[in-house]
């Protein structure tokens, strides 16, 4: 009795199962031929040229116009259109290579990238139509960060710097005409302050675990007189040094000193902003957008209370460095539609649309024109600082295996911040791990 | 083709007399008409779980002896993924960081758990209500609790509440998120805060099934309270503490959303390890598969343990 009642239970079952199986199965199948459906009408075989970009909210706003001026000049022949990604885009496109190349024709990263994807074949060497000609009109900083072995991968189309924001009206107050060309005199400054108005911070930047951290790392390094990399052999590491060591004593001095709040080591860009914005802080390493959030006016500090210098440089070293940021153009490898890539690289590139950008969103030009254009200069108030600073802007290290070997630095950068471990270790550490990186690459 | 493929158990050896008991039986299993028919009913459903189940295992076992970076040829190492990533400092950390924080966030969640279940077992007003709410937090997805709760952590922008109350009273006053331990430290509280209410719920079942008649015949022989729960209650609900210590044991072991979160992409565990090895570095996809495996392994280790410590207590 109950054998049958069980059995007829699982006759039951299994009818289910196997209705429910169909379905899913048949859900299965088709599932990939949306994909392809949807894949085909925005992708390569439809003539549509897509760009994509990283998660930007001012440039996305830009885009539609920038997009639809190009697309009227070529009516009939391309269409170009956006695709923005997000906080992931990197390992998405990396994704997307290893699987053939995937269908975005001009890729728009960020300048830490091109060594490794165009060592990897993903994307094209541009020396041909990039020629050097029309690169005489680039600042070499973002230019040098789209160059590796000889070939040029990328066009620069916006680029970025740190810079030392400073409370120009507190300075003054306690008797200080100009803003600090030393470490030395930054401490000083900042503790004097502190003192007179009872601030919470005598200076902020980005000391997290990640790739900020390893910006401002490399920037209190550069200082000092450091380097990552041999210059001219980029296999070799060559961090371990006394210079590169006091780069990151000074650094961690900030929080010993007490000018730097211990959370430093949790700081991105958006604590940083956040408590020089709130008036707390006298001193902040950070990028241009800041202006931008003093010039919206939703914050305690006027754009009169503030003033920007040139990062300040270390003892031993000759002056500042500041770390390049920025974005730049690609050609994707796998890109059918490579002539019209081109085209609209050379289109987004161009001065018109650079000044374009420059004014509307304070993106910083890559082109040495720009800083002297009147009309910029004088409707952007980031443009007359960044000027003085071009000439201090440095690439990070250029690699193809900096991917990796920038994990590394975040790590002991921020260790070293913590105080877990002292400087000397640190770039020992990262001496023996960065170059571990590269001869296993190479091997 | 189904008679070789799906023959169960071990019994396919014809080597000497022992073997033939489960050898007749086997036959058996085949001569029958019906059960032949089942098993050629259950062949397809066999062969789907091997497909789905044990294939992409065995690929990942074989592909952890390969010495495979990016965009290059790969070769066979043998056990040097495993030997290189023993000696790898962040799978140090990485093996630390889960194993404190698994014995200290299930260890609690099972005494706070139990606490719960023992409360809301019994009968009162209001009972279905303060199971519901004991829930709640359970409901969370643990990337938002964990953003949530770094909030209240931090002490910065505008000042966590937590952070506010632990630097006044003094028991730590240095920045929660800035260091490694005390960041595990404030991730075990978090986990323990989100998931008790699922071990309380286990238990609760637990002891829901708990005859009456044995505790009151415990009061006739005069057992005091302490005396039931260490006697009574605790060796009848051992099976349902199994499957919840064992559910999360191995949830805490994997842990990636809630420490990749809290820590901000800093702090280490495994899951998190076998991410950075195989999907943010482009020379480390060697070491992070190795890693998976190990974790795939360790994981049924741990259950082997529990079910034979737990479970055969459970029987005597």
């Amino acid at each position: 009795m109950t054998k049958n009642a069980s059995r007829t239970g699982n006759a039951m079952d299994r009818r289910d199962f196997l209705r429910l199986t169909g379905a899913g199965v048949a859900g299965a199948a088709l599932l990939p031929a949306c994909g392809g459906f949807s894949g085909e009408s925005e992708g390569s075989g439809s003539g549509k040229l897509i760009i994509s970009h990283g998660p930007d909210e001012v440039l996305a706003g830009l885009m539609p116009k920038m997009l639809g001026e190009f697309n009227k000049q070529h009516k009939g022949e391309i269409e170009a259109i956006f695709r923005p990604m997000g906080e992931d885009y990197f390992d998405q496109l990396r994704t997307q290579f290893q699987a053939g190349g995937g269908d975005i024709d001009v890729i728009s990263g960020d300048v830490i990238w091109p060594a490794q994807f165009g060592a990897n074949g993903w994307i094209d060497d541009l020396s041909d139509k990039f020629t050097e000609e029309m690169q005489a009109g680039f600042l070499e900083g973002p230019l040098g960060a789209n160059s590796y072995q000889g070939a040029v991968y990328g066009v620069p189309w916006f680029t970025d710097a740190g810079m030392l924001y400073y409370r120009a009206d507190l300075l003054e107050k306690s008797g200080f005409s100009q803003p600090p060309k030393t470490y030395d005199e930054l401490f000083s400054m900042a503790k004097k302050i502190q003192a007179d108005e009872g601030l919470r911070n005598g200076h902020v930047y980005q000391g997290s675990n990640y790739e900020g951290g390893v910006v401002n790392g490399l920037e209190y390094i550069w200082a000092h007189g450091g380097e990552v990399l041999d210059l001219s052999d980029p296999t070799k590491v060559i961090i371990d040094s006394p210079e590169a060591a006091a780069g990151l004593a000074t650094q961690r001095a900030t929080v010993e000193e007490g000018i730097s709040p211990e959370a430093i080591v949790t700081f991105t860009e958006a604590e940083s902003d956040a408590a020089f914005t709130n008036g707390d802080t006298v001193f902040m390493r950070n990028w241009p957008y800041v202006f931008g959030i003093v010039l919206a006016g939703d914050v305690k500090i006027k754009m009169n209370q503030m003033g920007v210098a040139p990062l300040p440089a270390g003892e031993g070293g000759s002056q500042g460095f500041s770390a390049l940021g920025g974005w730049n153009l690609f050609i994707n490898s796998a890109s059918d539609k490579k002539d019209e890539a081109w085209e609209l690289i050379s289109f987004l590139s161009s001065p018109e649309m650079v000044k374009f950008r420059a004014i509307e969103g304070s993106y910083l030009s890559p082109l040495k024109e720009t800083y002297e254009d009147k009309e910029v200069t004088s409707k952007v108030p980031v443009y007359p600082v960044a000027a003085q600073i071009t000439d201090q802007i440095r690439p990070r290290p250029v690699s193809e295996f900096y991917g990796d070997m920038t994990l590394e630095m975040a790590e002991e950068f921020n260790n070293s911040l913590k105080g877990e471990t002292s400087p000397e270790d640190a770039v020992a550490t990262l001496q023996e791990a960065m170059q571990s990186i590269i001869d296993k690459g190479t091997a | 083709m189904a008679e070789r493929a799906t023959g169960p158990g071990t019994g396919a050896r014809p080597s000497g007399g022992l073997v033939l008991g489960p050898l007749r039986t086997l036959t058996n299993e085949f001569t029958d008409k019906e059960r032949r028919l089942a098993y050629i009913l259950v062949t397809p459903a066999l062969a789907i779980i091997l497909a789905i189940a044990l294939f992409p295992l065995l690929y990942a076992i074989w592909l952890s002896f390969q010495e495979i970076i990016i965009n290059q040829s790969s070769s066979f190492v043998g056990l040097q993924n495993y030997v290189e990533m023993f000696q790898d400092p962040d799978f140090h950390s990485a093996l630390r960081n889960t194993t404190v924080f698994t014995v200290l966030s299930v260890s609690l969640e099972l005494v706070a758990g139990m606490a719960i279940a023992l409360a809301l077992s019994r009968a009162f007003k209001g009972r279905g209500i303060a199971r519901a709410t004991a829930l709640a937090p359970w409901a969370f997805p643990p990337a938002i609790a964990a953003v949530m709760w770094r909030l209240m952590f931090q002490d910065q922008v505008g000042g966590g509440i937590v952070a506010y109350l632990i630097k006044s009273s003094g028991i730590y006053t240095h920045p929660i998120l800035g260091n490694d331990a005390a960041l595990i430290g404030a991730a075990v509280l978090v986990d323990a805060w989100k998931t008790t209410p699922f071990m309380a719920l286990l238990l609760l079942a637990g002891l829901q099934v708990i005859p009456q008649d044995v505790y009151e015949a415990t009061k006739v022989d005069g057992a005091t309270s302490w005396q039931q729960f260490w006697r009574v209650t605790l060796p009848l609900v051992r099976p349902a503490m199994l499957v919840a210590l064992l559910f999360r044991t191995l949830d805490a072991w994997r842990v990636y959303d809630l420490l990749w979160v809290m820590g901000n992409r800093q702090l280490n565990s495994l899951s998190v390890y076998v991410y950075n090895g195989v999907k943010i570095s482009q020379l480390d996809f060697s070491l992070g598969n190795a890693a998976a495996v190990f974790v795939f392994l360790s994981s049924i280790a741990i259950a082997f343990v529990f079910i034979k410590v737990l479970g055969t207590r459970a029987v005597e």
